[in-house]
């Protein structure tokens, strides 16, 4: 009986594959990673933005923390020298991936403590000047600092949540 | 890097402490640890007193209080009534004199909140917060 050189060779799930399916699949992973790359670009845009903001006039940013009457004055000088410099390094991070995770923790955890700040000052009737932009959205309404943050918040979930999930599945291989 | 998450977000935050102390010093005279307000925006109760004649007092406590009792010649002017009071203190006011704001104490924020109101709704320069306000000015009466 002959037999042809190809039958004889042993072929994997990936080679049995159709041409085309496997094209589908590469170029459907890649698209799915060149989106959760974007919005790791999108979001340090933003914190790069908005830390370099409050970077360069850290005394205004002091009397814009200082608005939400929830922290003593030094905390809040402190506060306006540090935070900015922390989202600019925290948004090279996602930009490089380096010291990821670390990054977006610190990120998420800052939106949440800013969102529920902004909402205690709501509840307390204080008109405040400060937002995720330093100065530059003392004119945004309630709602649109209440909706930037939570836009924010749910891509740095989504970030972290896939960090970890990758994380875990490379600690269990 | 296959560091713990803990372990990341201490190197970064240890990391911006870094430039966050180099803008600190940088800016150490342009902002105050000790009060909301600049060192160059606050004149204590002696350099006050020292302006003599070209100072115009202005009293940012709520009306009962400057009922009470105020600086000598000094004229009312709160947030609570600013609309109204405004026209009052620009009348008294005149270019090359220098306005000193005061509120109860050192905790108090009017006397700041009126400077600043003054500095950008007034286009007024040369506008001061008495440092320790209306209890300091008691102190060295």
């Amino acid at each position: 009986m002959n037999k042809t050189p190809n039958a004889e060779r042993p072929t994997s799930n990936v080679e049995r594959l159709e041409p085309s399916t496997l094209g589908v699949g590469r170029s459907a992973l890649d698209v799915k990673r060149f989106l959760w790359r974007i919005l790791d670009f999108a979001l340090a845009g933003i914190f790069i933005y908005a830390g370099a903001l409050k970077a360069i006039d850290p005394v205004q940013f002091a009397s814009d923390i200082d608005n939400y009457k929830l922290l003593p004055w030094p905390l809040s000088v402190a506060i306006a020298f540090y935070l900015p410099w922390l989202e600019i390094f925290c948004a090279l991070a996602l930009v490089f991936r380096f010291l990821y995770r670390g990054a977006l923790s610190i990120l998420t955890a800052s939106i949440v403590v800013f969102t529920l700040a902004t909402i205690a000052a709501k509840v307390r009737g204080l008109d405040i000047t400060c937002g995720c932009f330093g100065h530059a959205s003392q004119n945004w309404s309630f709602p649109s600092h209440l909706a930037t943050n939570l836009a924010i918040l749910a891509g740095l979930l989504a970030l972290l949540f896939k960090a970890m999930s990758q994380n875990r599945l490379q600690n269990a291989a | 890097m296959k560091s713990s998450l803990v372990a990341q977000a201490v190197i970064l935050a240890a990391l911006a402490l870094l430039p966050a102390a180099g803008e600190a010093i940088y800016f150490r005279d342009k902002i105050s640890w000790r009060s909301a307000i600049a060192p160059s925006e606050m004149v204590t109760a002696e350099q006050a007193r020292e302006f003599g004649g070209t100072a115009i007092w202005v009293d940012a406590r709520p009306d009962e209080d400057f009922a009470k009792d105020h600086v000598p010649g000094a004229i009312l002017l709160n947030e609570d009534r600013w609309n109204e009071l405004l026209p009052q203190f620009l009348a008294a006011w005149a270019p090359g004199k220098k306005t000193v704001v005061y509120c109860s104490s050192l905790s108090c924020n009017a006397s700041r909140e009126v400077a600043r109101r003054l500095r950008k709704e007034a286009q007024l320069s040369d506008v001061f917060v008495l440092e320790g306000g209306w209890e300091a000015w008691l102190k060295k009466k």
